[in-house]
């Protein structure tokens, strides 16, 4: 019987496979070429905005910890934003230094952990070690301060922040700050400018700034293809206008420009942490808040710069003592779907966990 | 299906596993966090011969690391009954025992073994890294014999 | 307010707050307001979240739009009645990121939006019950029945209250 061509098939990149977080992907191939690609969440999907509906808002800001497992502080942050606003509390100067260095701080442990990510799903498991031990310094930070290693039981709540920052601590963040400022160049030998590195990146899965803004892209995949939107500059909360940061750009939109903004990304964390250091005046660390305190009427809308794009949060109040409706937008949610689906077309079967991985994401604050 | 004896799994080709337990690469959900510094170089567990295998036919320790919704709990029953025997299944965190901080939500798994069987659970929320190691002693001490498995709804 | 976008929602009575606009403008209209706001700037659609009234018998759905010259937001208001929710789609005007969240927002509240191409379950394998997000869908009852069993000791307090 002559053997005629093969039709194409699809096959699942699936939660089980080594190069993949909890995400699965139908792809539709034709031998080693990928057509079509088609996004399958809800692994992870736990009801978060239902489960807002039944806790007052300082329990609720203890789960919003989990919403994005890597950058835990950040949706405790906006969060905390979206209720203060609605229940019209002012924050005093010193929290909001407080939150600025904590904000950074996840910032840059949460790009260092997507390039381990990144490279072990890619074949580099030296640098997976090496980030993650730099990432382990700010997670002793973090102990420090709140208390809890990746979860900080709710450290940045509406009111302010849940206790002062111990003695000596700004020392030691000042101290970590620098270190990891010193050493990123050792991810460059291992990682940026490695040959093998950039060989299998550049040029891959462009993505232009038009089809980046129409399918919903932001954060350092949106920047890389030029579009210039950082939400800490261009809408700023807490103390962000006075301090001095540069947004950064690149112009090709390929998978290695997608990374270099991430590198160049912590190198102004580090800057804007030191600053906050800096200039942190004295002074009371939260306004109380009860615990039963009544949500006002009325709703608002606010949204912050996460590690991984624009992360908004939308309150709804009635006057009684839980929120009526609370609803995220996690910034993967348009990443992991339709971009994703746009940029696997055409691509070869042994890159796609390179394109997977080059958009930074978390399918947790996708599914929320 | 399982189908290995007390016996079977305390057999003495079982007691080579303590030279190396390879850990099935279910990296699922909020124990995820916590995991990695496991697997990284502060908390090193490849000198203990445990690496993070990507087939389940290779694996010997399945961590089931935080909540399971009710879609990736058939995934997960599936890759439970590929694996060869003798296994043992870890249950990290307070969400495979009672539901956790989701207890209340509409799509995840309040009772894991329900589902699969497990052997061992370890409190917290998520479980520190020196906790998860606690708990691979206590699996070998398993293999040896020392304690009995939880096994239940076997 | 910039004077064009103002021209266009006088006649809806919008809010002004800080550098965000809130309008509320009724189900005919909406079409027309979405294009001609696509054409003054602003092209990044954020999310359209939907919120269930049951007193007033609406669903109503919000598009929070954000405009990358002017750095502004406008928050559009849609109401459509509960026991017939369609409306629109909006996949035309902002593409991938409108045709996802609409996807959300029919698995969640059973919205459907007419002209949208792929509306299938985003989140939910094999869900049986009622959109979940709806006030009248009563979670903790279905919790209770589908996932706890009364003859589990650690299981009795969950059937208390």
């Amino acid at each position: 019987m002559a053997i005629t061509r093969a039709e194409t098939y699809v096959i699942p990149f699936g939660p089980a496979h080594p190069g993949s977080g909890n995400f699965r992907v139908w792809l539709t191939v034709d031998g080693e070429r990928v057509i079509e690609a088609r996004a399958d969440p809800g692994f992870l999907h736990r009801g978060f905005e239902k489960l807002m509906e039944y806790r007052t808002l300082l329990q609720a800001s203890v789960l919003t910890d989990r919403i994005a497992v890597f950058e835990p502080l950040n949706w405790n942050l906006v969060f905390a934003l979206a209720a203060e606003k609605l229940q019209g509390i002012e924050v005093p100067e010193r929290a909001k230094y407080i939150r600025v260095l904590l904000a950074e701080l996840t910032r840059i442990q949460s790009h260092l952990l997507w390039f381990g990510a990144a490279g072990i799903a890619m074949g580099f498991d030296t640098v997976f070690k090496v980030a993650l031990t730099y990432r382990e310094e700010i997670l002793r930070v973090f102990e420090e301060a709140t208390g809890g290693r990746v979860y900080p039981t709710g450290y940045i709540r509406p009111g302010g922040v849940r206790w002062d920052l111990p003695e000596g601590f700004l020392e030691r963040a000042e101290g970590v700050l620098r270190h990891i400022e010193y050493h990123l160049s050792d991810l460059n030998d291992l990682f940026f400018e490695n040959p093998s590195f950039v060989a299998r990146t550049k040029g891959l899965a462009v993505l232009s700034p038009e089809e980046g803004i129409r399918l919903g892209a932001s954060g350092p995949a949106l920047r890389a293809s030029g579009v210039p939107y950082d939400v800490r500059a261009d809408d700023p909360y807490l103390v962000y206008d006075r301090l001095e940061f540069q947004v950064i750009t690149r112009r090709e939109g390929d998978a290695l420009a997608r990374f270099l903004v991430g590198r160049d990304e912590v190198l102004e964390s580090v800057k804007i942490g030191i600053q906050a250091i800096r200039d942190m005046p004295e002074g009371e660390h939260a306004v109380k808040v009860g615990p039963f305190a009544k949500v006002k009427e009325g709703e608002a809308y606010v949204h912050i710069e996460a590690a991984r794009g624009d992360a908004g949060c939308y309150i709804v109040g009635t006057g009684g003592r839980t929120p009526y409706r609370v609803k995220f937008r996690g910034p993967s949610f348009t990443l992991l779907i339709p971009v994703l689906e746009h940029l696997l077309q055409g691509v070869e079967i042994a890159d796609v966990p390179v394109v997977y991985w080059s958009l930074n994401h978390c399918p947790a604050d996708m599914d929320r | 299906m399982n189908t290995a004896t007390e016996e079977q799994r305390t057999h003495k080709a079982a007691k080579r596993l303590i030279r190396a337990l390879w850990v099935f690469n279910w990296f699922n959900s909020c124990g995820f966090t916590e995991l990695l510094p496991v697997v990284a170089s502060r908390f090193d567990m490849e000198r203990f011969g445990m690496i993070v295998v990507g087939s389940p036919r290779h694996a010997d320790v399945l961590f089931v690391a935080g909540y399971q919704t009710f879609k990736s709990a058939k995934y997960l029953r599936r890759i439970y009954e590929q694996m060869p025997d003798p296994k043992f299944v870890v249950a990290l965190g307070s969400c495979p025992f009672s539901g956790g901080m989701y207890w209340d939500s509409y799509n995840t798994i309040k009772h894991l073994d329900e589902y699969i069987p497990v052997d061992l659970y370890i409190p917290g929320c998520p479980p520190r890294p020196e906790a998860i190691f606690h708990a691979v002693g206590l699996v070998m001490e398993m293999i040896e014999g020392k304690r009995k498995g939880g096994r239940s709804g076997d | 307010m910039v004077t064009e976008i103002s021209k266009l929602l006088e006649p809806f009575a919008p809010r002004e707050e800080g550098n965000a606009v809130w309008v509320r403008e009724p189900l005919e209209e909406a079409p027309r307001i979405w294009q001609e706001l696509r054409e003054l700037g602003y092209d990044y659609l954020a999310a359209i979240s939907g919120v269930d009234w049951p007193n007033r018998g609406v669903i109503e759905l919000v598009y929070h739009l954000w405009s990358l010259q002017e750095k502004s937001f406008v928050h559009l208001k849609v109401e459509v009645p509960r026991d017939q929710p369609r409306l629109p789609s909006a996949c035309h005007i902002w593409g991938g990121s409108a045709a996802v969240n609409e996807r959300e927002v029919h698995e969640m509240f059973g919205v459907e939006f007419q002209d949208n191409p792929d509306l299938s379950p985003l989140f939910l394998e094999d869900w049986e019950g009622p959109p979940p997000f709806r006030k009248d869908f009563d979670w903790r009852a279905y919790v209770r029945e589908k996932y706890y069993c009364e003859d589990r000791e650690e299981d009795r307090g969950y059937y208390k209250g």
